[in-house]
């Protein structure tokens, strides 16, 4: 059982005098392989915790609506495994952040199973510490109701029937849960949806480190070795002291410059100088950093500012229906000339032979299915790839429309026309695919919450 | 001169499923204040080039990496249908046809 008393005392207790806490960021995305060899060399170090995250909402709605993980079981089981048998080989906590992608239940349980089986395997036992993330549609809906909700961007707005058309709705947790956690002398702590820093932040919050320099560093080594140059994701190791805090790569070729982890602020946030956290604000606008050597880099001066409302963020994913895809291609100048007049005729036909409930979203790979240009090309393409996306209530439906759509405008004339045997070319058959069902985020808002704790049950299992 | 032989970096991403982040980095301060002095990386210069309202963009001068980040909202929601760029990593491209 993981002793906070321990682990204080192991580092010198509280204050100045104490020996630097050693956090090992073994992944950022764990599921999708760990390097190996890097996170050996971190274990060499003797880390007073390690810590993985395993989630982001970076991959899409998919994974929160679906319940399903992005990453394969195969690799998921292989990295679980390491870190576990890494973690409880040496004593030391290992705590895991928004399990199985996206972290509401099914993709917890997924990743329980995966460490119940392991633990099974390699006879390993410890204290297994569960937070779950899921908010209920109620807790939301009431929210919404005594106008607790602010959107995060620009997204249609929230409505209860949009609250209730989510097949999941997490909220990102913060230190809090972890510490609670922690506190029940967990060896091992699983998280649903948390926020990345949680994760690196909880044990030195609890320690009493300074809250500037914990959330700073734990903001950096959620990404591994992405803050060095040249960036990668072998695991890091952070040494935090009263005053700073030291990054070291364990693959030393990656090294953590003044400069690299300087624009690692830049790094999928759209403000550089704050990051705000459920129950604070990171303030790194003062940071300092400053060379060690050609391979580390010494970080200093970041300020926290406690919240004086507690907020969470919530996130919710919903069914928008059915998805089938057309794929073909065309090398016919005068068709891709004309292709959208083409495209527009086409849809027409379509509609009239199968009218219906389904909605058709057409890319133009060569021209700007990839993003908005403000001119056209000065030379038109000389092959175009075409990718209709059909979304309809049934999967019946959505694979009808591109499957009229294909035969349409395969055939279709147009004036110019030399190519009359077919107008696009199909890479494989059938060139129309059912893609499954497709989900979109309905809810991506900031709620004020009154109570943290209440939001983030925690079970104990003794494994 | 030409944005791509100034810039070190050219890069875009989603921050969140509703807005994108393009952060340009330059090798020293002479490219990097060149760039912020642009007229080409105005507000309302990116407004056209990425067919957004300019109350939409935001321009935000990081010295300590001599980078400016841009930060717009994204047209479609992260994966909602009809989105064309999930992790928004592919929308640099309008910026390397850029003169500063």
């Amino acid at each position: 059982m993981t002793d906070i008393g321990a682990l204080l005392d192991r580092i010198g207790g509280l204050g100045a005098r104490r020996r630097p806490l050693r956090a090992l960021a073994a992944s950022g995305q764990l599921g999708y392989g760990i390097p190996e060899k890097a996170f050996r060399a971190g274990l060499e170090q003797r880390p007073d915790f390690i810590g993985c995250d395993m989630g982001s909402v970076d991959p899409g709605p998919y994974y929160l609506g679906s319940g399903k993980m992005a990453t394969s079981p195969a690799v998921t089981r292989r990295d679980l495994h390491m870190v576990l048998t890494g973690a409880r080989r040496l004593g030391v906590p290992l705590i895991l952040g928004s399990a199985g992608t996206a972290g509401a239940f099914p993709h917890l349980e997924a990743a329980l199973d995966i460490i119940r089986a392991i633990a099974r395997e390699e006879g390993l036992h410890f204290r297994l510490a569960i937070i779950r993330a899921d908010i209920s549609s109620e807790v939301v809906k009431k929210a919404l109701r005594e106008n607790r909700l602010r959107p995060l961007g620009k997204i249609p707005d929230i409505t209860e029937a949009n609250i209730d058309a989510c097949t999941h709705i997490v909220g990102q947790m913060g230190t809090e849960a972890f510490v609670r956690a922690l506190k029940t002398g967990a060896d091992v702590i699983i998280a649903g949806r948390s926020c990345d820093t949680a994760v690196f932040a909880a044990i030195p919050q609890l320690l009493d480190y300074p809250m500037g320099l914990v959330m700073h560093m734990a903001k950096i080594i959620e990404c591994t070795s992405i803050c060095c140059t040249p960036g990668g994701r072998d695991a890091i190791l952070g040494l935090l002291d009263d005053d700073g805090f030291v990054l070291d790569s364990m693959n030393p070729a990656r090294h953590a410059t003044p400069m690299s982890v300087a624009a690692h602020s830049l790094y999928e946030q759209a403000d550089p100088f704050s990051v705000t956290e459920p129950e604070g604000t990171l303030w790194v606008d003062n940071a300092r950093y400053e060379v060690l050597d050609e391979h580390r880099t010494r970080v200093s001066g970041a300020r926290w500012q406690p919240a004086t409302r507690l907020t969470v963020k919530i996130e919710g994913s919903g069914r928008e229906g059915e998805r089938a895809v057309l794929l073909a291609g065309s090398c016919d100048p005068g068709f891709i000339a004309d292709i959208r007049t083409i495209l527009k005729d086409v849809e027409e036909v379509v509609r009239s032979i199968y009218p219906g409930d389904y909605r058709l979203y057409i890319r133009l790979y060569g021209l700007d299915g990839v993003t908005h240009w403000a001119s056209p090309p000065t030379v038109p393409p000389r092959e175009i790839f075409i990718l209709v996306e059909s979304i309809a209530p049934t999967a019946e439906q959505a694979g009808t429309a591109v499957g009229v759509f294909k035969q349409y405008l395969l055939h279709h004339g147009f004036p110019g026309r030399f190519s009359t045997g077919g107008n696009i070319a199909f890479p494989f058959t059938p060139p129309e695919l059912e893609a499954g069902t497709a989900y979109c985020f309905r809810i991506y808002h900031v709620m004020d919450a009154e109570d943290l704790a209440s939001l983030f049950p925690i079970e104990v299992e003794v494994v | 001169m030409k944005l791509t032989d100034a810039a070190r970096v050219i890069r875009s991403k989603n921050a969140g499923p509703l807005t994108l982040t393009i952060d340009l980095m330059f090798a020293d301060a002479g490219t990097y204040e060149r760039a912020l002095a642009a007229p080409s990386l105005s507000p309302r210069n990116l407004a056209t080039l990425y067919n957004q309202p300019v109350e939409s963009i935001h321009v935000i001068p990081y010295p300590a990496a001599f980078a400016i980040k841009l930060v717009l909202d994204r047209k479609i929601v992260a994966g909602s249908p009809g989105d064309t760029d999930v992790y928004g990593a592919q929308q640099h491209g309008p910026l390397l046809e850029v003169e500063i």
